[in-house]
C-alpha cells in the first residue's frame, strides 16, 4: 500500500519546476476516500488504476477504489489528457520536464505547440526513429487496434529492445564516424562489429568513446582501434574530427591558423594534439623485428602474385595502435605566431571554454609522468560527466536524431551554447544525459515519451533565420537507410531485421597472422598461404552476403534469413547496416543520399534528377511491385478492391485511406491500373519518403 | 498542380506539354541551408581583361592515374625521353610520339609545362586538381561547374548545368546544394541511367495522374520547401523523360563515321557526348579517362591509352572548330600529377607531382602556345610555376567567374574559385 502514502507528499517536497503548463484548466483537485487532496491532471485509467500527473510531471498510480466517490465517477467519464500512460512515474516526470522547457521557449516567442499526433502518425514515426524502418501492415494494425492507454509507452520500449534499434543507431554513428569497409587498403569490419556490439549491449556512451580513444593493439584483434586507425598517419585531421564530433569544439580552422571567428588558436590545437603525440598509428615504429623476418619469407615466395597478396596481408596485420615512450608532436614548419617557433615541441594542454563552470573535469589533469598515458588522460577528461561539452554534444545529437533538428545547430559547434534556440533546454538535456549515466537507450526513451515528440510534425515552412522552438518534430525526409530498410520491409516484412553480417570475425580469422619473432619461416609461410586462400572471398564485394544466398539456394535449402538475406533482381534485401559500408555508387542507398563516409555527418536528404529517375524506373519500385513481394501478396489476398487498397495504404503509410483516396484508387484499379501500378504510385508519393 | 481536372480526355502530347510547362521556370529550392549563400563576405568590382568570360562552356578532361608529361605534352630529347621520340607539330613545338593526331591541331592549343602539385597520392591529387582545395574530413569543395552555377545560375531550363562522364559525381557540388551536382553518365553509349520507364507511355500517364490524386492531401498539408523541392525534381524529371531533352544523351543520333573518328572506346564516345551536350546548352562537362598509372611497361600503356586520348582529343578540337563552338568552349586536359623522368625496373614511370603539364584550347585561349617549362630531364619546374589553384583560376577566369569573390559555406567558412590562385593571363589571346 505504498501508493496512497506517496500520493499526499507535500508538493513542496517534489522537485521544484516552475510550471508553465499553458492550460490551467486541465488541472483538477482530486480527493481520496480519507479526504486528502492532490492537484493533478487525469492521464487515464487502466486495470483498475487511475493515473494522475502533478505539476512537476510525476505520475501517480492509484487504485480507483481509494478515490472519493465523486472522483471515481470523474475518472470514469473524463477524457484523459496527453498521450496515455507512461510506463513509469520517473520517466513521466523526466519527459514532462523537457516538455515544460520546450513550452516555456514557445511561450516566450508567443508560439503554440502543434496538436498531438494521431496513432497512425505516431506509429510510423516511432518505428522509423527507433527501429529505422516503417512498421509492417501487421505491426501497424496491432498498434492501432490495441485499446490499452499505455500502448505508446509500450511500443517505445519494445522498439528500443528490437533488432532494428541497433541497426538504426549504427547507421547514424557510421555516418558520424565515417565508417567505411575499406580504409588504409584494409577492411574495417572488426571496427563495425565492435560498434554494433557496443550498441546491442547498450554500453554507455562515455565508455564507448573512451574505448575508441584509448584502444590498443591490432585492428584485427580489437575493433575499437578502428577509430584512430581510420585516420592512420593523419592524427591532426583525426583530432580535429574528434573535437567537433564528440565535444562540439569547432576547431578545424585552427589546424592551419588561428580560428578567424572563434577563440581557438593554432597553438591550442597543437596542445590538444600533443595528447596523441606518443601514439603510433602508422606502423612506422612498431614491431620492426617481426616484420624484418617476414620480408625475408616474402622474398622466398617465388610467385609474384602470392608475394603481392602476402604484402597486403602484412599491411593489414600491421594496422595497430601502439603507445611509444616519446611524444614527438611539433608545431608545423609554417607556424607563424610569435608565441613559439616552427617545429618546436608542444606540451599537452587541455582547452577550456569561457563559460565553463565545471572545473572538476580538469582536476588532477596535469601532464602525466609517462607519455604512454597521454591519450588516456585526454580520454578521461573528454568523456568525463563534468566535461562541459561531452554530454551536451551527444544529447543534442540524439535530440536531432529524433526531432530532425538540433537544439543547437550545427551539432558540431557547441562553443557557444547561449546561441542555441533554447539554452535552458540544451543545458537540461546535457544534465539528463549525465543523470542517465550516458545510457543512450534511456535517453531516447525519455525523448520519445515527451509530448513534444508525440505531437504532429510542423507543416508550415520554417522561416529563414527564425529559431525553431519545437512545437513538435519537423517533417523530415527519410534518411537513405530508413528508405532502403523500409523498401526491404515492404518486400520481406519484419524478417528483414534478422540477418546480421558478422563480417568482422570471419575477416579477422582469415587474416590474422602472428608475425612476431618466434615462428619459423615455414610456419609463417603456410600461415600466409592459408590466409591468402581465405582472403579471396573478400576480394570483390567485401563479404557480400549475396554469395551466401546463392550458395544456399544452390544447395536447395530453404532460406534461413538469419544466415542469408533474400535476393530479388540482384538486390540483397538486408538492412543497410549489414550491407557494404558505404554501398557502391549506383546502389539505391547512395543514390538516395547515403554518405560516402569520407566526410563526417554527410548523409544527404536532398533530391536529384538521377535519384528521381531511380525511384520511378529503378530496381526498387520493380521489386516492391512484383508478385513475390509481401506487400503485393498481402493486398492480393484481400477480397474486395477496397480492402486491397486499404491493405496497401497500411503497408506504405501506416494508415487507412481517406474516402476520396479510396474512391480514386479503386476507380483506378477498375480503369486499367494494376496492383503493380498502385505500388508504383504509393512508392513515388512524397508521403512515402517523408516522416511525419 | 492539380492535373486530373485537365486530363480528361487526354492525349499524350497534351499531357507532356502540360507537364513541360509546369516544369518551366522552376527554380530549384534549397533546404534549410539554402539561404546560407545569401551572405558574401566581400564583393569585388567585376573583373575584366583578356579572355575573361570568353568561354560559355567547359569540357574538363581528367586523366586518372597520373598522365606522363614527358611522353605526351612535354617531350624530352635526352636519356629521359621514353619509348617514343618526340614529333613535330603544326606549331613551333614538339609533342610526345603518341600524339600524332593532336600534333595536327597544335595551332589550337596552349600547353602549361610548369604545373606542380604537393601530393603524389592519387585520390588527394585528383581532388586538388578538380577543386583547388585539399581533401578534408569536414567539408566538400565544389568543382568549377558548381561554382559557375552559383555565380551564373542554371545553364538549361530542364537539364542539369553540369554532367560528368565515365566517373561518379563524388559531390562535385561541394558545399553547394545537391542540385549543383553533376549528372553522372557512367557509360556514354547507354546514356542516362533509368531514363526509360518499363511502363508504356499510356500506363505511365495513368500512374502519374493517380500519383497526383493520391499525394495531393499530403502536399496540401505539408507545404514546406523540402516537399516542394521534391515535387519540382519529379516535375523536372518527368519533363526530361517526356521531352526531347533526353536526346542530348542519345549518341546513336550521331553519324557512324563521326563516332568512329572520336574512337569507339568510352573516352572517345565521352568526348563526343561532351560536344553534344555543349550544343544542348550544358555548361560544364567532365570526362574522365583512367589507365594512366603506368608503373609497368609504359610503352604498351601509351599504345593503348595515349593513342585513345590522342584520337579523341584531336577529333573533339576539330569537331568543335568545324561547328563554330571552339571560341565559346574551353577544353582543358589535366591529371593529378605527372610521371618521373626515370624509367623504372619494370619499364614504367612512377608518380611525379613536382612538375607536369596541362593543356587548354578554345574559350579565348591562344593557339600554338607554350607557357612555362620544365628542366631538361622533365624533373622540376624551370620557369613560371603554376599550381592547381592557378590552373583552376584560369578556367574560372575564362568562364567569367569572379575568382576573387569570397563565398561562405553553410558552415560559415570562406572559399573562392581556385582557392586564391592566380589566373595564367598569358594563355589568353
Amino acid at each position: 500500500m505504498k501508493t496512497p502514502t506517496r500520493l499526499f507528499l507535500p508538493l513542496a517536497c517534489a522537485l521544484l519546476v516552475t510550471s508553465l503548463q499553458a492550460d490551467n484548466e486541465v488541472y483538477r483537485t482530486w480527493t481520496d476516500a480519507q479526504g486528502r487532496k492532490l492537484e493533478a491532471t487525469f492521464r487515464g485509467i487502466e486495470n483498475g488504476n487511475v493515473f494522475l500527473q502533478v505539476r512537476n510531471g510525476y505520475v501517480y498510480r492509484l487504485p480507483i477504489d481509494k478515490l472519493s466517490a465523486v472522483d471515481q465517477e470523474a475518472a470514469k467519464t473524463l477524457k484523459p489528457q496527453g498521450l496515455g500512460i507512461p510506463s513509469d512515474p520517473n520517466l513521466a516526470q523526466a519527459a514532462a520536464q523537457i516538455d515544460m522547457l520546450v513550452e516555456a521557449g514557445l511561450k516566450k516567442a508567443e508560439q503554440k505547440p502543434n496538436p498531438l499526433a494521431s496513432d497512425e502518425q505516431f506509429v510510423r514515426r516511432v518505428f522509423l526513429d527507433l527501429a529505422g524502418r516503417i512498421p509492417t501492415r501487421e505491426e501497424t494494425l496491432q498498434f492501432i487496434n490495441d485499446p490499452s492507454v499505455s500502448k505508446r509507452a509500450k511500443v517505445i520500449d519494445r522498439l528500443l529492445n528490437s533488432e532494428g534499434y541497433r541497426s538504426h543507431l549504427f547507421n547514424y554513428f557510421a555516418d558520424m564516424l565515417r565508417m567505411a569497409d575499406v580504409a588504409q587498403k584494409a577492411r574495417f569490419y572488426t571496427y563495425q562489429d565492435w560498434l554494433k556490439g557496443q550498441l546491442s549491449d547498450n554500453v554507455p556512451w562515455n565508455k564507448i568513446v573512451y574505448s575508441m580513444m584509448t584502444a590498443d593493439g591490432k585492428l584485427l584483434e580489437n575493433g575499437a582501434t578502428g577509430y584512430l586507425l581510420r585516420d592512420a598517419g593523419m592524427r591532426l585531421d583525426n583530432l580535429s574530427l574528434t573535437l567537433s564530433t564528440f565535444i562540439g569544439a569547432n576547431v578545424s580552422c585552427a589546424q592551419c591558423h588561428d580560428h578567424p571567428f572563434a577563440d581557438w588558436t593554432q597553438r591550442q590545437f597543437f596542445e590538444m594534439a600533443s595528447f596523441f603525440g606518443a601514439t603510433e598509428t602508422y606502423g612506422a615504429k612498431g614491431n620492426g623485428g617481426g616484420m624484418q623476418g617476414m620480408r625475408k619469407v616474402l622474398a622466398s615466395l617465388g610467385d609474384k602474385k602470392l608475394q603481392q597478396q602476402a604484402k597486403n596481408l602484412m599491411r593489414v596485420n600491421g594496422l595497430k595502435v601502439e603507445d611509444t615512450s616519446e611524444n614527438d608532436l611539433k608545431l608545423p614548419d609554417d607556424y607563424k605566431y610569435s608565441d613559439a617557433k616552427p617545429g618546436e615541441h608542444v606540451a599537452p594542454k587541455l582547452i577550456t571554454w569561457s563559460d565553463d563552470k565545471a572545473k572538476k573535469a580538469y582536476q588532477g589533469m596535469q601532464a602525466p609522468k609517462h607519455d604512454e598515458q597521454l591519450r588516456n588522460q585526454f580520454a578521461k577528461w573528454m568523456t568525463s560527466p563534468d566535461n562541459p561539452r561531452f554530454a551536451m554534444t551527444i544529447a543534442n545529437r540524439l535530440w536531432k536524431h529524433i526531432f530532425g533538428i538540433g537544439v543547437k545547430e550545427p551539432v558540431t559547434d557547441l562553443d557557444d551554447p547561449k546561441a542555441s534556440v533554447n539554452p535552458e533546454l540544451l543545458h537540461h538535456l546535457a544534465s539528463e544525459m549525465v543523470r542517465l549515466k550516458f545510457d543512450l537507450k534511456q535517453f531516447l526513451r525519455v525523448l520519445c515519451n515527451t509530448q513534444t515528440y508525440q505531437r504532429e510534425a510542423t507543416s508550415h515552412e520554417l522561416a529563414d533565420n527564425t529559431p525553431y522552438l519545437f512545437p513538435g518534430p519537423i517533417l523530415r525526409r527519410m534518411t537513405s537507410e530508413q528508405a532502403w530498410d523500409s523498401c526491404a520491409t515492404l518486400v520481406v516484412g519484419a524478417d528483414v531485421d534478422k540477418f546480421k553480417a558478422h563480417r568482422g570475425a570471419t575477416y579477422a580469422k582469415a587474416m590474422n597472422v602472428d608475425f612476431s619473432g618466434g615462428a619459423s619461416p615455414d610456419v609463417v609461410k603456410s600461415q600466409i598461404e592459408n590466409a591468402v586462400a581465405s582472403m579471396r572471398q573478400f576480394g570483390g564485394g567485401g563479404g557480400n552476403p549475396k554469395n551466401n544466398a546463392k550458395k544456399k539456394r544452390a544447395m536447395g535449402q530453404e532460406e534461413d534469413l538469419t544466415l542469408a538475406p533474400p535476393v530479388r533482381n540482384g538486390m540483397v534485401l538486408a538492412r543497410a547496416s549489414e550491407l557494404p559500408q558505404p554501398e557502391k555508387d549506383q546502389h539505391f542507398l547512395r543514390m538516395f543520399g547515403q554518405s560516402d563516409r569520407q566526410i563526417a555527418d554527410s548523409e544527404s536528404e536532398e533530391g536529384s534528377i538521377p535519384q528521381v529517375l531511380m525511384l520511378m524506373n529503378g530496381e526498387a519500385q520493380r521489386v516492391i511491385g512484383q508478385n513475390d513481394s509481401l506487400v503485393v501478396q498481402t493486398a492480393s489476398a484481400q477480397k474486395t478492391p477496397e480492402q486491397q487498397v486499404e491493405s496497401l495504404y497500411l503497408s506504405f503509410f501506416s494508415r487507412k485511406p481517406k474516402p476520396d483516396e479510396l474512391g480514386n484508387a479503386v476507380a483506378g484499379l477498375g480503369n486499367g491500373l494494376t496492383m503493380r501500378d498502385l505500388t508504383w504510385v504509393l512508392f513515388n508519393t512524397r508521403e512515402f519518403i517523408f516522416v511525419e | 498542380m492539380n492535373l486530373h481536372n485537365q486530363l480528361d480526355p487526354i492525349t499524350r502530347r497534351a499531357f507532356c506539354e502540360r507537364w513541360a510547362s509546369a516544369a518551366l521556370g522552376v527554380t530549384v529550392m534549397h533546404g534549410l541551408g539554402g539561404n546560407a549563400f545569401a551572405a558574401e563576405a566581400t564583393k569585388t568590382a567585376a573583373p575584366s581583361g583578356p579572355g575573361f568570360g570568353k568561354a560559355k562552356n567547359v569540357i574538363f578532361l581528367q586523366m586518372i592515374g597520373g598522365m606522363t608529361h614527358i611522353d605526351t605534352l612535354d617531350p624530352k630529347d635526352g636519356p629521359t625521353q621514353g619509348p617514343k621520340a618526340p614529333i613535330k607539330t603544326k606549331a613551333d613545338f614538339q609533342l610526345g610520339g603518341t600524339m600524332e593526331n593532336l600534333a595536327k591541331h597544335a595551332d589550337k592549343i596552349s600547353i602549361i609545362r610548369s604545373m606542380t602539385s604537393k601530393t603524389g597520392v592519387h585520390a588527394a591529387g585528383q581532388y586538388v586538381i578538380r577543386t583547388g582545395y585539399e581533401q578534408r574530413g569536414t567539408i566538400k569543395h565544389p568543382n568549377i561547374g558548381a561554382w559557375a552555377q552559383h555565380f551564373k545560375g542554371s545553364s538549361h531550363k530542364t537539364l542539369p548545368s553540369s554532367v560528368c562522364v565515365n566517373r561518379q559525381p563524388q559531390n562535385g557540388n561541394g558545399f553547394f546544394p545537391s542540385s549543383f551536382s553533376p549528372l553522372p553518365i557512367l557509360d556514354p553509349d547507354s546514356g542516362l541511367q533509368y531514363a526509360k520507364s518499363e511502363a508504356s507511355p499510356e500506363q505511365m500517364i495513368k500512374r502519374l495522374v493517380m500519383l497526383e490524386q493520391l499525394d495531393a492531401g499530403f502536399r496540401d498539408r505539408f507545404q514546406t520547401s523540402e516537399v516542394k523541392s521534391y515535387t519540382q525534381f519529379y516535375d523536372k524529371t518527368i519533363s526530361i523523360m517526356s521531352s526531347t531533352d533526353l536526346e542530348a544523351f542519345h549518341l546513336d543520333d550521331e553519324p557512324a563515321a563521326l563516332k568512329e573518328k572520336y574512337g569507339k572506346g568510352k573516352f572517345g564516345q565521352g568526348c563526343l557526348l561532351a560536344r553534344r551536350l555543349v550544343e544542348k546548352g550544358i555548361r560544364y562537362i567532365e570526362v574522365a579517362k583512367g589507365g594512366w598509372d603506368m608503373h609497368n611497361s609504359i610503352d604498351d600503356g601509351l599504345d593503348e591509352h595515349g593513342a585513345e586520348l590522342d584520337q579523341a582529343l584531336a577529333a573533339l578540337l576539330e569537331d568543335l572548330k568545324e561547328r563554330g563552338l571552339l571560341e565559346s568552349t574551353l577544353v582543358v586536359l589535366c591529371s593529378e600529377f605527372g610521371r618521373g623522368p626515370k624509367i623504372n625496373g619494370n619499364g614504367g614511370r612512377d608518380h611525379h607531382p613536382k612538375v607536369f603539364s596541362t593543356l587548354l584550347a578554345g574559350g579565348g585561349v591562344k593557339g600554338g602556345f607554350i607557357y612555362g617549362s620544365s628542366d631538361k630531364e622533365g624533373m622540376a619546374v624551370a620557369d613560371k610555376q603554376v599550381s592547381p589553384q592557378d590552373f583552376l583560376s584560369t578556367i574560372g577566369w575564362s568562364l567569367g567567374l569572379p575568382i576573387d569573390e569570397v563565398v561562405m559555406s553553410p558552415s560559415n567558412r570562406p572559399f573562392t574559385v581556385g582557392d586564391k590562385g592566380k589566373a595564367v593571363m598569358d594563355v589568353f589571346a
